[in-house]
């Protein structure tokens, strides 16, 4: 490989076809007069401009098109020369860092001598350990294409806001899947809004048999075994609920306000309780009828029971979770879309009464398509102010346009998967970690299952992975018609 | 790497098992011997590259008949083959020069091109050495010796055509023993008497291609012919192509001798004419007959024959190919390459277009 062009912090190498360089890998331009070196990586792979190759293409095709037959006697062998020159590739690369004296600075400033510089393949393993990503809490994602293990440290999740993004089949609810588990192996608390009912069943192998995480996974169904009392309701909680999921507006949210305060001082806070006040409600006539129709809405969720049996205690769950590490997995598989916002409201809002009383140390967030339910509001409080009260958010989507711009100029770590798509490319690309060449360049070209890696994780080294399998039980297939008939035409 | 041994590959099989290989083989041996010599030092690329030019023609009291002899295509089915070589200069050593040659035989049978391309072979060919690598190749193969060659020392310079010339001289007496009652398409005139060209070599090729019921038409691509100083392929009369237009009078000065009678050819409707020359032997039916066949049978998009030109197109070296020489030289022989400066460049800047522009 010889260095050929900088521009700015993209260099073009010229490389030959037994350097074998491919999109995404880093190379090492090492340069032993000044002493450095610079960590680039590949980015986009192009044909070298080899001066007559137009020719020597257009020659083989001069009889309308089909190749002319004929035999070449080459006694002194030239022509696998010739097609070495051919094959010449030139390799675009992102200047990521120098390496001076083993220490990295993200620096491009300085001119490596285009004559005198070697340039090497750097391993994954090689880079990870200059760029000391290794920790005490490895979390192994996957394998890379030299063969070595991307491993990522647990802390590098840990109070940042991550996004897994790409489309739809290509992995991301399995690396999702991976790193909710791998967090739970590390004893962090872990919350999962599961909108198509797929996290469920982790704590079962694939062949059906309980695996490590069985005790530590809690699957919780709205409407089943998932219930709230109302004496158990924060009024805040409530009020959330009623304003944000169920749109109550200030007026009838300040008589609402007096009505639960004045149930609460007479220890009477149950849902008939509150259903007979409303209806005795001495007010006007419209804001009765909107703490009504509120009423009836909390009622028909079947999220909310006057029975003290049926209630689920959220908060055991989560406290469970504290001491030995365990996920909460609200399954919201079922639930139509207002009572999706009524409970994914509620449990925020348990979520930070328990941060903020310190009940909790903090809590990892898988969210799933959170635009389905996540308000308007909720997505600069999750960036901002949830943040430091310890709820750490990964959102998993396949439409990066649903999250907020400010969301991905937030984010501290993407998993991005393939997107063909320009639309979503470029929205994926306006990231504040990432340039957007790469993410347009390399994303567009991954293989199924292979992630590209970008941000604190991976010290801002974009990394290509094949995402490791895991031996749960996933549960996440697409059902499909034709899977059985497929058999059947077959056996006919 | 050193190549201490030389082994015929499997495929080299042209011409026919009938036929003497032994030219195609002596140019790779003397090409390796002469890599050899140069193992280790340092050369120069070439700053300029040049392809084999023609040889200028010297025409004395010629006559253009301002009477078209009028062309009907026959189709009957005939084989169409022709011949071409190119040499190129790939760079220099402090002792001679590194030169790379190559030939093509293209045919075209039953309505479909095939070729044979022969080289590229290497020479470095230095002062010391150049009349020995021309008169080795020259005995290997052309088992009659004419005395014109050894009066002559080439120049240094003149190599990379001498060479090509004597390949291509190889490669048309090839094809005319191979060839039966087909039209033989040479590129250039049918001139003798010059340095790479004995009479009697000509003479050989010409009574051999006979022998067998061939035809050679030479076609030159450009010419320095005039009649009443004008370019003869200017002078076009306004007739309906095709046609041939006859000369008389063309003379050269001895040695040179012409051994065709000199026609202008327009073959097509494209305002392009081409000196044609065709084997004084052959009756004047015979050729116009050749002629007719040839556009029966061959494509001519722009006057000239498709399968001349797909010869010339095979053999030429592109960018590509010298850089791929220059690797294989580099890598196989270890001559490393050095980038000495330009003179012209150095002194005139801008204006020193290369040492080829006076």
């Amino acid at each position: 490989m010889k260095l050929y062009r900088k521009e700015g912090n993209i260099l073009q190498i010229l490389s030959f076809p037994n350097d074998n360089s491919e999109k995404g890998d880093y190379l090492l331009v090492d340069d032993a007069d000044a002493g450095k070196a610079l960590i680039a990586q590949v980015i986009d792979v192009q044909f070298a401009a080899i001066p007559g190759v137009l020719e020597e293409l257009l020659r083989t095709l001069p009889d309308g098109g089909e190749p002319i037959q004929g035999e070449d006697i080459d006694p002194l062998e030239i022509a696998p020369h010739i097609t070495y020159i051919q094959d010449a590739s030139l390799l675009v690369c992102k200047i990521r860092a120098t390496l001076e004296n083993g220490m990295l600075t993200p620096s491009s400033s300085w001119l490596p001598s285009r004559s005198q510089s070697t340039i090497k393949k750097l391993s994954i393993p090689m880079l990870t350990k200059l760029a000391r990503m290794d920790g005490n809490l490895p979390v192994i994602l996957g394998g890379t294409k030299d063969g070595s293990l991307l491993t990522i440290d647990a802390s590098a999740i840990d109070g940042t806001l991550n996004i897994i993004t790409g489309k739809k089949g290509c992995g991301k609810s399995h690396l999702s899947k991976l790193m909710m588990v791998s967090m739970v192996g590390y004893k962090a608390t872990v919350v999962v809004f599961d909108l198509n009912g797929e996290y469920s069943s982790l704590g079962m192998t694939a062949d059906g048999k309980r695996n490590m995480y069985y005790d530590k996974i809690h699957a919780l169904t709205p409407g089943q075994n998932f219930k709230v009392a109302l004496d158990q309701l924060h009024l805040n909680v409530v009020m959330g609920i009623l304003i944000h999921a169920l749109h109550l507006p200030g007026t009838s949210a300040r008589e609402f306000r007096r009505l639960w305060k004045q149930l609460k001082d007479n220890g009477k806070l149950s849902l008939s309780a509150l259903g007979d006040a409303i209806r005795n409600l001495n007010c006007n006539q419209h804001v009765r009828d909107a703490l009504a129709s509120r009423f009836h809405s909390l009622v028909n969720s079947g999220f909310f029971t006057d029975s003290p049996v049926e209630a689920t205690m959220l908060e055991e769950c989560l406290l469970k979770a504290k001491d030995n590490g365990g996920a909460v997995i609200v399954n919201l598989k079922n639930t139509n879309n207002i009572d999706r916002q009524i409970v994914v409201e509620y449990v925020l809002g348990k979520l930070v009464d328990s941060l903020q009383s310190w009940k909790l140390k903090a809590v990892f967030l898988f969210a799933e398509e959170a635009h389905l339910y996540l308000r308007e509001t909720y997505w600069d409080d999750i960036v901002t102010r949830m943040r430091h009260f310890g709820i750490f958010t990964t959102f998993i989507t396949n439409q990066p346009d649903t999250i907020k711009d400010g969301i991905y100029r937030q984010a501290d770590n993407i998993f991005l998967f393939n997107f063909t798509n320009e639309h979503d490319l470029e929205v994926v690309s306006r990231a504040a970690r990432v340039d957007a060449e790469t993410v347009k360049s390399i994303a567009r070209d991954l293989p199924p299952h292979h992630c590209l890696t970008l941000g604190r994780a991976v010290s801002d080294f974009p990394i290509v992975t094949r995402v490791r399998a895991l031996d749960l039980r996933t549960m996440g297939e697409t059902r499909l018609f034709f899977k059985d008939a497929k058999v059947s035409v077959g056996c006919a | 790497m050193v190549i201490e041994q030389y082994v015929t590959t499997p495929k080299y099989n042209f011409p026919q098992p009938s036929m003497d290989t032994s030219l195609p083989q002596r140019f790779v041996e003397l090409s390796l011997n002469s890599l050899r010599q140069v193992r280790g030092q340092n050369f120069q690329l070439n700053q300029q590259l040049i392809q084999q030019d023609s040889p200028h023609d010297f025409s004395m009291t010629l006559q253009l008949s301002r009477q078209p002899i009028s062309l009907s295509p026959k189709t009957k089915n005939t084989l169409i083959a022709a011949v071409d070589t190119s040499t190129i200069k790939i760079g220099e050593t402090s002792t001679g020069i590194i030169i790379a040659v190559r030939g093509a035989n293209v045919w075209k049978q039953d309505r479909s091109y095939h070729y044979r391309r022969l080289g590229p072979f290497i020479f470095h060919v230095t002062e010391d050495n150049k009349k020995e690598v021309y008169n080795a190749l020259e005995k290997s193969y052309f088992t009659t010796q004419y005395s014109y060659c050894h009066q002559t020392t080439p120049n240094l310079l003149q190599m990379p055509t001498r060479l090509a010339s004597l390949l291509e001289r190889w490669l048309q007496t090839m094809i005319a023993r191979i060839a039966k009652d087909g039209i033989l398409l040479f590129d250039g005139s049918l001139t003798s008497g010059t340095a790479d060209t004995p009479v009697q070599r000509m003479c050989d090729i010409l009574s051999t291609a006979r022998l067998h019921g061939n035809i050679v038409l030479a076609f030159s691509k450009a010419t320095c012919l005039r009649a009443n100083g004008y370019l003869i392929t200017d002078l076009l009369p306004e007739r309906d192509p095709p046609y041939l237009l006859e000369t008389t009078g063309v003379k050269f000065k001895p040695p040179t001798v012409l051994l065709g009678d000199v026609y202008v050819a327009r073959l097509n409707k494209a305002k392009l004419a081409f000196r044609l020359d065709v084997d004084k032997e052959i009756p004047f039916s015979n050729r116009v007959e050749a002629v007719e066949r040839l556009i029966g049978n061959d494509l001519y998009l722009q006057s000239y024959p498709e399968t001349l030109r797909l010869a010339h197109i095979l053999c030429t070296f592109t960018a590509n190919e010298v850089l791929a020489i220059q690797h294989f030289i580099t890598r196989n022989h270890g001559i490393q390459i050095v980038n000495r400066p330009d003179m012209h460049r150095l002194l005139f800047g801008p204006f020193g277009r290369g040492e080829g522009y006076a």
